[in-house]
């Protein structure tokens, strides 16, 4: 039971400072999951990245796949709830103050700034995610491909996913 | 449950082309906030959604039905890496996808970037989170303590001269 409230407390607390959604926050959560609690190894966290990456749905899938590590199903709900709880009701009474500013400028401020740190908390994820589950030159390679590949071109996520796949599937990477 | 690549575009071909619960404009404002409050985006977004229509309730089953589906598929996926993560193979593909992963989590950030340019003085907050982070190691809740203040600094003179 108490693994299941330090969970629960552990992701809460993460909640509010995720500028950036879920991904901002992945080294944090390695971090505290694997280094920390030792919840779970890295191999495992980096696996159920690279599954919550692959399986359609939200992003916020590396949390509930942690969850389940912990303790199954309930582990698996309470770690996804735990990680929404306290931004959504920031949100639920937020949004009206948000949408109700009339000042352009006001408005336009607070975009603008929410999206510079979101900007450096997403890449700093990148690149320390990186760093702990790339190995070797061959999987750096790839991301730096996935990188150019979206930036250049127009494909779908999906087909770049699938070659990641095919290239590990022939042990390349 | 059809979210690959994210939920955003499919969500807006709901809810703005397909059903018109929302116009375009009132979907592009939405998400706006809810991509800047912190948080998972996508249950920002249901709450927003939801809670227009059916106050706490709303937003409540909006978040149980944009989630509930993936979940369980997600646990699914977990119960068969339980079962095949001994397999050389798998253990290359999750490899080679994780690789991809970052690189999406990446390009994210360089596309998010690529508008920074317009006034570069905001690449300062940028650059202070990112050395904030990687470099003293600060905790998120510090970085984002510390850089807010010049981030809103800077955004107010951007919102004045763009």
């Amino acid at each position: 039971m108490s693994i299941l409230l330090s969970l629960f407390l552990k992701l809460s607390a993460f909640s509010l400072v995720a500028f950036g959604g879920v991904n901002a926050l992945l080294p944090v959560l390695l971090n505290l999951a694997v280094n920390q609690e030792h919840w779970i190894d890295l191999q495992t966290f980096s696996d159920y990245f690279a599954i919550a990456q692959a399986a359609p749905g939200p992003n916020f899938m590396t949390v509930t796949l942690l969850g389940w590590h912990v303790y199954g199903v309930i582990g698996a709900c309470v770690a996804t709830l735990a990680i929404a709880w306290p931004s959504s009701i920031f949100i639920f009474y937020l949004q009206r103050l948000l949408l109700g500013i009339k000042d352009p400028h006001k408005k336009q401020s607070i975009q603008y700034a929410a999206a510079a740190l979101a900007i450096g908390l997403v890449l700093s994820s990148a690149w320390q995610i990186a760093l702990q589950i790339n190995h070797g030159v061959a999987a750096y390679a790839l991301t730096i491909a996935t990188i150019t590949f979206t930036l250049f071109t127009r494909w779908h996520p999906l087909y770049l996913i699938v070659f990641g796949a095919v290239l590990g599937l022939f042990g390349f990477i | 449950m059809s979210g690959f690549g994210g939920v955003l575009p499919w969500a807006r071909r709901t809810l703005v082309e397909r059903d018109k619960i929302l116009t375009s404009e009132e979907f592009s404002a939405i998400l706006g906030i809810c991509q800047i409050v912190p948080g998972p985006n996508i249950v920002n977004l249901a709450v927003c959604v939801g809670s227009r229509f059916a106050g706490a309730k709303g937003a409540f089953a909006s978040v149980m039905g944009l989630t509930l589906g993936p979940i369980s598929l997600v646990m699914l996926l977990a119960v068969l890496y339980d079962h095949y993560s001994y397999l050389d193979s798998v253990k290359g593909i999750l490899r080679g996808i994780s690789a991809v992963g970052v690189g999406l989590i990446a390009s994210t950030g360089f596309k998010m970037l690529r508008d920074e340019f317009r006034y570069p003085a905001m690449l300062l907050v940028v650059i202070i989170t990112i050395l904030a982070v990687c470099y003293f190691h600060l905790g998120l809740g510090w970085v984002v303590l510390i850089a807010s203040p010049l981030a809103l600094f800077l955004a107010w003179k951007k919102a004045h001269k763009v």
